[in-house]
């Protein structure tokens, strides 16, 4: 909007430029190399981990574990690594979206599809990213969040200590669920993997039209690849049937003693389903410890 | 070859007509007789010369703009039927497959300065933000240029017949209008300024990068890579591509223009890098 | 010299070339033009330019022998001195534009590339694929913006040359001109003024030339005093494909790789021409021609083409002018792999292919050789004084022309990728001579010290013929006048001119000027008013047309690109060796006696109301006259006598040098 002041009529133009236009290059340089490392990165890792729980619920958990086990510092890993790349990459995204016209009735050819569709794919993603974190991890683990905020919205849902199991509950708690989650894993996985398309354009990666075509076979690939993975771990969890979710808890509360015996995770009480046997107020030894993840 | 026998006796031709910068836009009708071979600028011309729209009244000749009529000097540029193009080379016979109408607009990325005649001064403007010449020492006879592969000049030569239509940035949803008019007490020097300043701050569009590639493949051009480089990381350079390559979809030339910013975007990395490092220029 | 300016009007290759050596010298300039500068019309040339290199000069080419072939293809109306330092300049010329960048095809070994073009022996021409015209204007432009950037250049892009002005003493001192979108007359003060602004195509209505080649900046110059030389010399172009707006190049390699010349015998027969059966279908040129068939001469082929349609009554169509050029016998794939490039352009004009349907073509008006008579400063060695102020020098005194504008360089006829060069050199080798110009002028003549009035008068005249214009009442329209000057001039005097259609036109000419003069514009306004702009251009018209005629009557001969059948001296007839001989020794004398007659530039004044021809002698000091011969029968023994008499001639020179 503050372009579009600046553009019409009349308006006097201000002569020192804002920080936004003195590093464009660079912000749209970083912008692109976000969406690569570490959002990208991330989402390739995390749609592998999530697709095992198709196969086998135990392997997702130990994956999670494995997470877990950076104990206290992985909040300011999410927070580093995740949520602010993910904010930059996503508002700065959406602040390169506004004021462009999409005009695709015009020039109806693939590439500008693409395009349309990255921005589209975007904004998609950026609700459905603001949702699905808060649906499963919550955003924040403090326990009045939690407790009062997100719980009652259907926030929260995931327990990393009950993995497949809760987050198998959290897929199935409306029909709805499953349904947006396939519009945002296609919203998501398209921009990325066309994203990869136009990232090696904008870095002279893929220059002539011969490499450029190969590229775009490529990106198509991943696509595919990753709405698999997708999909595999919304079948996998939305089908998970309730003797199923009962089973896979049982053995999820197993491997959490053996591992807190190992000391190779942090017990937490807040990290487990509270149907899980380890619950706070079902396990007295956890009980004080919610401190650690206060945000 | 066309058929003529199932053409119609006379077709349409509706017109987006401004009056003026500034003036509300309106839509003229014009009926003529069918005739084999007409183009859109030919049509043109006989409205101009007719001057009467399709209801009878009688109108002003419709205002444009035209060169070559050879599709070479890229005056002629307008929105047919909603697709940008150069207007010499639109044939009616092809225009009225899909129908008995023709739509001629103005590009809308430029200002209109009447009808379908707009002012494209920014693209020429951007021409001077790059640099886009050989900065050679003078005129004096200093003997034949650099050698050049056969490869070089291939590559080279299809940038270099860009005309400066404005299809490519008509067709790009990262290019937007810019339409000023002077402010009070302004004066036209002022004005001047402060519509190169925002032209400058503003994308540069397709054609401006392929030129710099242009340039910066020439062994004398390439001295002076760098300059031409810097200003294409400035406000509204090459970043504000978002790869949507409807430029090259409509460039009238066919001119390779999302190599040319596949090529630049590359050279812009490691020229910015170099820099940030304080590397000096590559050696050639 | 701070403060002194100059005015280039024009920004094809020759006002580009002249304005970027003088932003070089230190001169500010003024550059003028009715489009933006990269859009001008010398954009379209497509074939190349010519200069000695080293690959012709080790076949035994030189300078010389450059010239040579341009006064002989200019049928030696050229002027010689100005010509001869052409071509000493053209490897240069060539150098530099390689260096600005040009995208010149290159050799394996990375050379410029070079092809052969009409009217020589030797691989002169320089190209850049199909488009050297372009490749070249863009250098030039590009060069220009970079001047523009370091403030010696200003541009007036979208402005109309209405006018020099001048001064009591005659002098021109700045021009008049009115800008396209504000409507807005101005005066620009000049210490000189170079005109360039390219050919005057429009004047036959469709030309191949551009939409902004309507000769209106010269006829502005000639009516202000300036002289007019050789308007009567149009060159003709056998092949183009007639269009509604335009008459598009067609090469002539689709002749040269089998394509076939016809008409139907039928007047306007309508049916498809595949048709007709072949018995039907009049191959005029390989009748008329047996021996060469397709393939004759540039020249004969418009003539003849011409003459089936105009004087034969058999165009394939009734309402336009054209025959078929038909290369459906041939393989499409060995068409496209051969014309691939040119066959492009007719389909994408015309929506056909002609690879399964025959083509229609039509000569049409390509260049004027004519133009501002200008002059030269000769050096005693031959060529120019460079530097010298004469250079260039209309008859109006700081008023220069060059390029397509000029008219010496090319004599009765140009040869192919000569005429940028012509620009290019001209433009360069004018600056030079207004620095010259400009450092010796004396108090008087300056801009800066004539009065303010001199300008604001000169403002007020156009602004009165503006608005009589806006107000002019009366039944004409200005786009149809244009169109009958163009068929009258196309009918009158293009390929091929006889008296009694040559004075009729001059007489329908002068009904039509009439007429001109009494339209009324459909538009009124005082915003982008193309049709007062037009109208102006059009009524501008008028004084060139007229001396192209007239110069065209006055001249009983054919010269050139100027072909009068009635006069046209005949080939050898006899059998009989002597008589044989003898028809030849008559030959050359009538030869001789045409050359002291017509070997001369006309110059055409206008005073107003009408154009007057007078002529000049023309300077052919360095390479002496001699017959062209096309196909004429009898050439050996001709050509035989004239050397004889040329050996003698040279020895009684000498003979009287040693006495
Ligand atoms: C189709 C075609 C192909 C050709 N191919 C070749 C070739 O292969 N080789 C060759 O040597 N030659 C060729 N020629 C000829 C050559 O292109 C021209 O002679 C040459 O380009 C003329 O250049 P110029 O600088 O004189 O003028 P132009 O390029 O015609 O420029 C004229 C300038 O004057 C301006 N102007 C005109 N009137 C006014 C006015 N009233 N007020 C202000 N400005 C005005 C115009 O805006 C323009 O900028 C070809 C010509 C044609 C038509
Ligand atoms: C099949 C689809 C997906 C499933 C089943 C799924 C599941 C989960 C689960 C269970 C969590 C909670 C992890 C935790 O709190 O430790 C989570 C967190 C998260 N998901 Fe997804 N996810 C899916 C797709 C996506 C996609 C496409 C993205 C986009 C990049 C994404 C981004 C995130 C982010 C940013 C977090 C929070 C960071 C974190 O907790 O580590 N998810 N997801
Ligand atoms: C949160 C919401 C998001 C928004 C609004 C958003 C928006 C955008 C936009 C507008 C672009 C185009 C940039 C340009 O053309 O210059 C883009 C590019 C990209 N995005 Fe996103 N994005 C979001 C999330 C993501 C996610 C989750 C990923 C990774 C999984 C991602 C990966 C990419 C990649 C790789 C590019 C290509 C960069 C380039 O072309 O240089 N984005 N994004
Ligand atoms: S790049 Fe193509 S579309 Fe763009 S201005 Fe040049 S010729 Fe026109
Ligand atoms: S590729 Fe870039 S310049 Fe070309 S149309 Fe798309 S956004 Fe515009
Ligand atoms: S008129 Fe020159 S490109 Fe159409």
């Amino acid at each position: 909007m503050r372009r579009q002041a600046r553009r019409w009529k009349g308006s006097v133009v201000s002569s020192a430029p804002s920080f936004l236009e003195r590093h464009e290059f660079l912000l749209r340089r970083l912008h692109s190399l976000a969406g690569l490392v570490p959002v990208g990165a991330y989402m390739m890792v995390h749609l592998a981990v999530n697709a095992s729980v198709f196969g086998s619920p135990r392997i997702f958990q130990r994956l999670v574990f494995h997470i877990h086990s950076l104990g206290p510092v992985l909040p300011l890993v999410e927070w580093t690594f995740i949520f602010l790349p993910i904010i930059f990459h996503g508002a700065f995204g959406l602040f390169i979206t506004t004021g462009v016209k999409p005009n695709i009735e015009a020039y109806p050819y693939n590439s500008n599809l693409r395009y349309t569709l990255q921005r589209a794919t975007g904004v998609i993603a950026f609700l459905f990213i603001f949702w699905h974190v808060f649906h499963m991890h919550g955003w924040f683990h403090n326990h009045f969040w939690v407790t009062y905020v997100a719980h009652p919205l259907m926030g929260a849902e995931f327990s990393p200590y009950n993995a497949g199991s809760s987050a198998a509950l959290a897929m199935q708690a409306s029909f709805l669920v499953p349904v947006l989650y396939t519009i945002g894993i296609l919203a998501v996985v398209f921009h990325f993997s066309n994203g990869l398309f136009t990232l090696g354009i904008t870095w002279g990666i893929w220059i002539s039209p011969t490499a450029q075509e190969r590229a775009k076979l490529l990106a198509n690939v991943v696509f595919v690849i990753f709405a698999v993975a997708g999909m595999a771990s919304i079948v996998g969890l939305y089908s998970m049937s309730q003797e199923k979710i009962a089973e896979v808890r049982a053995e999820e509360d197993e491997a959490y003693k053996v591992l807190v015996e190992t000391g190779d995770i942090v017990p937490n009480p807040e990290k487990h389903s509270p149907l899980s046997e380890y619950a706070p107020g079902k396990h007295s030894d956890a009980e004080e410890s919610d401190v650690e993840e206060g945000e | 070859m066309i058929a003529h026998a199932n053409k119609p006796k006379t077709f349409f031709v509706k017109i987006l007509r401004q009056d003026a910068p500034g003036k509300p836009s309106y839509w003229e009708k014009f009926e003529l007789d069918y005739e084999p071979e007409l183009n859109v600028i030919s049509v043109l011309q006989k409205i101009a010369a007719k001057a009467t729209t399709a209801g009878g009244q009688k109108t002003t000749p419709v205002c444009w703009d035209c060169g070559c009529l050879e599709e070479v000097c890229g005056a002629c540029t307008m929105v047919i039927n909603n697709k940008v193009r150069q207007s010499c080379s639109a044939l009616v016979d092809k225009l009225l497959e899909d129908g008995r109408e023709i739509e001629l607009k103005p590009m809308s990325k430029f200002p209109v300065v009447r009808d379908l005649y707009v002012d494209r001064s920014r693209m020429f403007n951007a021409l001077k933000k790059v640099k886009a010449w050989i900065p050679v020492d003078g005129y004096y006879d200093l003997g034949p240029g650099p050698k050049q592969s056969r490869g070089d000049q291939e590559m080279a030569y299809p940038l270099s017949e860009c005309m400066t239509c404005g299809c490519c940035v008509e067709a790009c949803p990262q290019y937007s209008k810019i339409e000023l008019t002077p402010n009070v007490g302004e004066t036209p020097e002022e004005f001047e300024d402060r519509k190169v300043d925002t032209f400058n701050r503003n994308f540069v569009g397709a054609a401006a990068i392929s030129q710099v590639a242009l340039f910066n493949l020439n062994p004398t051009g390439k001295m002076n890579a760098g300059e031409r480089l810097d200003a294409l990381t400035e406000e509204g350079g090459i970043q504000v591509c978002g790869n949507a390559q409807n430029c090259v979809a409509v460039c009238p030339k066919k001119i390779p223009l999302t190599m040319s910013i596949g090529r630049i975007g590359r050279a812009v990395t490691f020229n910015t890098l170099r820099k940030w490092f304080d590397r000096p220029a590559k050696k050639h | 010299m701070a403060d002194k300016r100059v005015l280039v009007v024009g920004g094809g290759l020759g006002g580009l070339s002249a304005t970027m050596k003088l932003a070089e010298l230190g001169i500010k300039v003024d550059l003028m033009s009715l489009t933006p500068v990269k859009r001008s019309h010398s954009v379209c040339a497509q074939g190349g330019i010519n200069s000695v290199n080293d690959a012709t000069r080790q076949l035994g080419d030189n300078e010389y022998k450059h010239f040579d072939d341009t006064v002989y293809g200019g049928d030696f109306l050229n002027h010689q001195p100005p010509v001869y330092e052409m071509a000493m300049w053209a490897p240069k010329v060539i150098d530099l534009m390689d260096r600005l960048g040009v995208t010149f095809n290159r050799t394996q070994e990375g050379f410029l590339d070079r092809r052969r073009f009409g009217g020589t022996l030797y691989k002169r021409t320089a190209f850049a694929g199909a488009t050297t015209g372009q490749q070249l204007l863009y250098a030039l432009d590009e060069q220009v913006r970079r001047w523009e950037v370091e403030g010696l250049v200003k541009k007036h892009e979208m402005w109309d040359f209405l006018g020099p002005i001048l001064n009591d003493n005659g002098q021109c001192v700045g021009a008049v001109a009115q800008d396209l979108f504000s409507m807005e007359i101005k005066s620009f003060k000049a210490d000189a003024v170079v005109v360039a602004s390219g050919g005057c195509g429009l004047i036959y209505g469709r030309s191949t030339m551009s939409m902004t080649c309507n000769g209106s900046a010269a006829s502005r110059c000639m009516q202000a005093g300036a002289k007019y030389g050789n308007a009567e010399f149009i060159q003709v172009h056998p092949t183009a494909i007639p269009g509604a707006d335009k008459l598009r190049l067609m090469s002539e390699s689709a002749r040269g790789e089998g394509g076939r010349v016809w008409v139907p015998r039928k007047p306007h027969d309508s049916r498809a021409p595949k048709e007709i059966p072949d018995s039907e279908r009049y191959y005029f040129l390989e009748e008329r021609y047996p021996e060469y068939g397709n393939l004759v001469p540039r020249d004969i082929a418009t003539r003849e083409i011409f003459d089936v349609c105009v004087n034969g009554g058999l165009s394939v169509e009734e309402n336009r002018q054209c025959v078929y050029l038909d290369l459906t016998h041939i393989e499409a794939s060995e068409l496209n792999r051969k014309l691939g490039g040119i066959l492009d352009i007719y389909r994408k004009f015309q929506g056909v292919d002609p690879c399964y349907t025959p083509m229609r073509i039509f000569p049409a008006v390509h260049y004027s050789m004519g133009g501002l008579w200008t002059n030269y400063d000769k050096k005693e060695s031959g060529g120019l004084i460079a530097g010298s102020p004469k250079n260039q020098a209309t008859s109006i005194p700081n008023l220069y022309a060059i390029g397509e504008v000029d008219y010496h360089y090319h004599g009765a006829n140009r040869l192919g990728a000569n005429s940028l060069l012509s620009c290019i050199f001209s433009g360069l080798f004018v600056a030079p001579g207004l620095e010259t110009l400009l450092s010796n002028q004396g108090p008087g003549s300056v801009a800066a010290e004539q009065p303010q009035s001199l300008y604001d008068e000169a403002v007020k005249k156009q602004q009165e013929r503006h608005e009589s214009l806006l107000k002019q009442s009366g039944e004409e329209n200005p786009y149809l006048i244009h169109q009958e000057m163009g068929a009258l001039m196309t009918n009158a005097a293009t390929v091929v001119r006889h008296n009694n259609q040559l004075e009729e036109a001059i007489g329908k000419l002068a009904d039509l000027k009439a007429r001109a003069w009494k339209c009324s514009l459909s538009d009124t306004g005082t915003w982008s008013n193309q049709n007062v702009l037009f109208t102006k251009a059009m009524q501008d018209m008028f004084p060139i047309a007229e001396a192209i005629l007239k110069g065209a009557l006055a001249r009983d001969e054919c010269r050139g690109a100027h072909y009068k059948p009635e006069f046209q001296l005949p080939g050898l007839t006899a059998e009989d060796p002597a008589e044989h001989r003898r028809q030849a020794e008559e030959w050359c004398d009538k030869f001789e006696q045409n050359i002291q007659k017509f070997l001369k530039t006309s110059v055409s004044t206008y005073d107003g109301k009408d154009v007057t021809i007078s002529y000049e002698d023309v300077d052919t000091s360095i390479e002496p006259p001699r017959p062209r011969f096309y196909g004429l029968v009898g050439a050996e023994q001709i050509s035989e006598v004239w050397q004889e008499r040329k050996k003698k001639k040279k020895e009684a020179a000498q003979a009287a040098v040693t006495n």
